[in-house]
């Protein structure tokens, strides 16, 4: 055994995907190890700029030897009548070094013929042999973004390769890497170590890159940004808000990570903060800090990639920068001002939403017709809906967010106030567009959660009706996104809308549509449900209990939500196995004796064991105690009382013979059990919980 | 190691510099293109040089215009006619970085002191067809420099793959003077006293923002557009791809004017992006083709022949 390390050097690395190749590029090389039965103990990833590199400790030399089985000539054609080899046995024999008078006693049924077989031992691959067609395919398999080539080569790659270092205990692994010869030199950082470095021992790379001025250890680089970052905002006495997006960002574009403090004019903060954020963030991946009110402090954190003879300069370099910076943020805003967002709105007309779909324009007079019809729904306002509807996406055109696109929405309610709009239409705006992620926030005003509804059902029912509906990872209009929220705001906000119902409404706002309304309205359906699948995974709810519900087909997710949820609760109880396999056996004997008439009443006279008597007196008192609960959707409630059928039912399967000749008899036992499960359907079908075998 | 110079920091200090450095590491020193043009990038030294097999090393200031970046001369750091330094090294050589590096030390940046950073920063030109993959490069948090391998210009494939490095010049200067207005550069200092870029450029700035914004003529550059873009195609067709080239050149700023003017819808502007693309791909195609014609001569043989191999081949299928 010996430690292995691979480290790939390059030109600068594109941040965003740093992490991304170096995790990749570790699973491709330990998984191709491992497939070939080779052991190795931990695996240690680095990442930073100009280099991925990965350890993997206590690599076996070889793998293990495999005993494997050569087939020869039928035992008919080896020997002859009288039992000698013939000349097809002989060549075998002597090819397989099998000496002559035991060759019959390697016999053996291969594929129901007595056959010749050989046994031998094949060695297993040596790391030698494996590495370098590994590392090759793996960073073949890299997922690079964009591919680029350089000089006069004709390979593609996502930076210009510089060095390839591979070493196995001590040696190096002989291989060429797109035109580079692998050797044990490494280089460290590009200001601070000026010559080669040598690579004794794989697991002496970290230490060696340390006194070279790299951290190599993405983790550990981004410990310590955010750790300095704490320390400087300690002292000014603020507090750092430190996104973690930009902290990963910023931990890519280091090797020797530095914290610095700069400021500028307090007489910017009189621009709304959001626009000195991003100024700072997007522009020049600066850290903002805050006194403890929340309030932005005239301060920035950068990160610098040097431990500088003098870092004042640095500073006053990057406050330099900053400045011009922060007046266009300035000019920005005070020009945006001066036209209001009902002027603007016009200007949407020429911008377009999607070619088949129309302008923006086009959109905000769908959504304002969409509001109308959501607001009531939602308890909102309905005029000031509208008036939000009208305004939401005015801010599109203003000079604020053509520079910074995330500031859509926000600035908008900024706007919208200084135009004097009602607050409310201004929050509204904000919050249409919420959640923007996956634990985003969700809107909070009434006419806020109108808007982000309309909005995506609008998108939705739009970008499928012109069939450009995610297909694979495909999703070019993050509808996975956006019904994901749809779904949350429904539920969070405990809203119930038969979502079937309101997409045929927003498609009435969709007429240049060729596909046929239903048919869209049931895609979109099918495809927002379909979402809960991995809510409720995340969430660690069993597939069967989202199956058993949706087997129901409902349009309401609220409804749907509340029954996952009962039916969860259910499988817990004690009776839960016993009354899904109840419930399933139940539906097999309906589907086999399929009853004419499933309304007939229960023929109290046929009754004769008690236990069904019993059972039939349980199922009528329940059928009239469910049916305010279900009202209410109290479906834990239900089920909970549901579950005092399980000793009854099993009574009445043990006592009684369901399909017995007599036919009345066994209409009325039919018709009983069918009552039975139905009180079962009008929750989940629970029959599904059941595991498959 | 080049040595530090003791006054390489006035701006004409700064462009001369320059070039003796690159003309030290074998490029051919060009004066810029005598046309208005929004980047280097579109001078043919960079743009049709970067186009089929030929070894190609060159630098040259080029002055650039963007008339929609005028400030009136109100701006210290916005202008719509300022300064670049294009090198481009064809085939891009695998220290291209650390040429860079040296030429900023020899500007007297200390690395030891200074932050510099390669950005990931990909460039795309819709107008010319052209996009590559590189870097911004930073000095203490600034833009300095563009840093691009091609991939692609005029719609054809770069091989080999040209380097450019696109320095600001006022930028630079900026931070060599430690000046925070671009107008307060000293662009030399005789013995009449100091010159600075404001005494050079402010006026200019001023009413060349007035006539971008308010009195270029709208119906004339409509009309030029289309003159020039149906001249392109007239000589494109009759194997002139050279003056053809100065005709998208010339369009291309009578588009910018036009935009600077707001005369352009967003749909209408897409258009005309294509009809620019269209005209530089047909250039470029044509270019090729009469370079191949001329058996590529600053091709290597092997190169040259891989090259019209490539075409032939083309054809073929």
């Amino acid at each position: 055994m010996a430690d292995f390390l691979v480290e790939i050097g390059t030109e600068e690395l594109p941040p965003k995907a740093l992490m991304n190749l170096a995790n990749a590029f570790h699973d491709h090389v330990a998984n191709g190890f491992k497939n070939n039965t080779f052991g190795f103990s931990k695996t240690k990833v680095f990442a930073t700029p100009r280099r991925i590199a990965i350890l993997l400790e206590n690599l076996d030399k070889q793998a293990p030897s495999k005993e494997i089985t050569i087939w020869g000539p039928p035992t008919k054609i080896a020997f002859d009548a009288a039992g000698e080899p013939t000349a097809a046995g002989i060549a075998f024999a002597k090819k397989n070094s099998i000496p002559i008078e035991s060759l019959s006693e390697m016999v053996g049924n291969n594929q129901g013929k007595e056959k010749l077989f050989s046994k031998s031992k094949k060695p297993g691959l040596k790391v030698e042999d494996l590495a370098e067609n590994l590392i090759r395919e793996a960073i073949s398999a890299l997922p690079i973004p964009k591919k680029m080539r350089w000089g006069s080569n004709a390979f593609e790659f996502i930076r210009p390769l510089q060095w390839v270092l591979i070493l196995f205990g001590n040696k190096i692994i002989n291989s060429q890497i797109m035109g580079l010869k692998a050797s044990n030199i490494t280089y460290g950082h590009r200001f601070h170590s000026k010559n080669q470095i040598i690579v004794d021992e794989p697991r002496e790379y970290e230490s060696c890159l340390r006194e070279a001025n790299v951290i190599a250890c993405f983790s550990e680089r981004r410990e310590l940004i955010s750790s300095a970052i704490k320390k400087i905002a300690k002292k000014v006495c603020g507090i750092a808000i430190v996104d973690a997006s930009l902290l990963d960002e910023v931990t890519a574009l280091n090797e020797w990570p530095v914290a610095l403090l700069g400021s500028f004019d307090r007489e910017f903060l009189e621009v709304p903060t959001e626009a000195l954020i991003s100024s700072m963030a997007e522009h020049q991946k600066y850290f903002h800090l805050t006194n403890t009110d929340g309030e932005l402090l005239p301060l920035f954190i950068t990160i610098s990639n040097i431990e500088s003879k003098d870092s004042s300069q640095i500073i006053r370099g990057n406050e330099r920068v900053i400045r011009p910076r922060l007046s266009d943020a300035a000019f920005f805003y005070n020009t945006d001002k001066k036209t209001t967002l009902e002027k603007r709105r016009e200007s949407l007309k020429s911008i377009i939403f999607q070619e088949q779909l129309g302008t923006i324009y086009e959109k905000t007079d769908r959504l304002s017709a969409l509001a109308e019809y959501i607001a009531p729904i939602v308890n909102a306002d309905i005029s000031l809906s509208v008036r939000a509807a009208q305004l939401c996406k005015s801010d599109l055109v203003t000079d604020m967010v053509g520079e910074f696109e995330s500031l859509q929405g926000i600035m908008g309610k900024y706007y919208a106030t200084n135009d004097g709009e009602k607050p409310e239409v201004a929050e509204a705006i904000q919050e249409h567009y919420l959640p923007k992620f996956s634990k985003d926030a969700i809107p909070k005003t009434a006419i806020g959660i109108t808007l982000a509804i309309c909005d995506r059902l609008d998108t939705l029912v739009g970008i499928f009706g012109i069939g450009q509906q995610p297909s694979g990872s495909k999703d070019p209009f993050a509808l996975r996104r956006s019904s994901l929220g749809l779904l949350r705001i429904i539920i969070e906000h405990n809203i119930n809308l038969n979502l079937y119902e309101v997409l045929k409404k927003a498609a009435t706002g969709h007429q240049q549509l060729q596909t046929d309304d239903d048919q869209i309205c049931m895609q979109v359906l099918t495809y927002v449900k379909e979402r809960f699948r991995a809510w409720y995974e995340e969430e660690g709810i069993p597939t069967e209990v989202f199956l058993s519900v949706s087997a129901r087909n409902l349009n309401n997710p609220l409804d749907i939500h509340r029954r996952v949820y009962a039916v969860h609760t259910f499988t817990r109880f004690p009776e839960a196995v016993t009354l899904a396999a109840a419930n399933k056996r139940v539906s097999n004997i309906l589907a086999k004796n399929p009853l004419k008439d499933m309304s007939a009443p229960i023929n109290k006279d046929l009754l004769c064991e008690p236990s069904e008597l019993a059972l039939t007196k349980i199922v009528e008192n329940l059928e009239k105690k469910i049916q305010p609960l279900l009202q209410e959707q109290s479906y834990t409630s239900v089920l909970k009382l549901l579950s005092g059928l399980a000793i009854p039912i099993d009574n009445f399967f043990d006592d009684v013979m369901v399909v017995t000749d007599d036919d009345e008899t066994r209409i009325n036992r039919l018709v009983l059990l069918h009552k039975l499960r139905a009180l079962f359907l009008q929750v989940a079908d629970i029959s599904l919980l059941v595991p498959e075998r | 190691m080049s040595q530090i110079k003791k006054d390489c920091t006035s701006f004409q200090e700064l462009i001369l510099s320059l070039q003796k450095f690159w003309s030290d590491h074998g490029c051919v020193i060009l004066q810029p293109l005598d046309m208005e043009v929004g980047a280097g990038t579109f001078h043919p030294a960079t743009f049709l040089r970067a186009i089929g097999p030929e070894v190609w090393n060159s630098a040259y200031v080029q002055p650039c215009r963007r008339p929609a970046d005028g400030r009136y001369g109100d701006n210290p750091n916005r202008l719509q006619h300022y300064y670049q330094f294009q090198v481009i090294l064809k085939p891009s050589p695998s220290n291209i970085q650390q040429l860079y590096l040296d030429s900023l030390k020899m500007l007297g940046i200390d690395t030891t002191i200074h932050d510099i950073r390669f950005v990931e920063d990909n460039w795309e030109s819709p107008s010319l067809g052209a996009w590559g993959l590189g870097w911004e490069v930073w000095l203490n948090g600034m833009e300095i420099t563009q840093f691009t391998y091609f991939q692609q210009v005029g719609g054809l494939e770069c091989f080999p793959v040209a380097g450019e490095i696109t320095y600001g010049l006022e930028r630079i200067a900026m931070h060599l003077q430690g000046v925070d207005n671009v107008y307060d550069l000293v662009w030399t200092s005789g013995d009449e006293g100091v010159v600075t870029y404001g005494d050079v450029f402010h006026q200019n700035e001023v009413e060349m923002s007035a006539y971008n914004y308010e009195e270029a003529d709208i119906d004339f550059m409509r009309e030029t557009f289309n003159q020039l873009e149906s001249d392109c195609r007239r000589l494109v067709n009759k194997g002139l791809p050279l003056p053809g080239y100065e005709m998208v050149i010339k369009a291309s700023h009578a588009f910018n004017l036009l935009d600077a003017r707001h005369a352009i819808s967003v749909t209408e502007r897409q258009r005309y992006i294509l009809r620019i693309r269209t005209l530089a791909k047909s250039v470029a195609e044509a270019y090729f083709n009469s370079r191949s014609a001329l058996g590529f001569p600053l091709a290597s043989k092997e190169m040259a022949d891989r090259a019209i191999r490539r075409i032939g081949g083309k054809s073929n299928g």
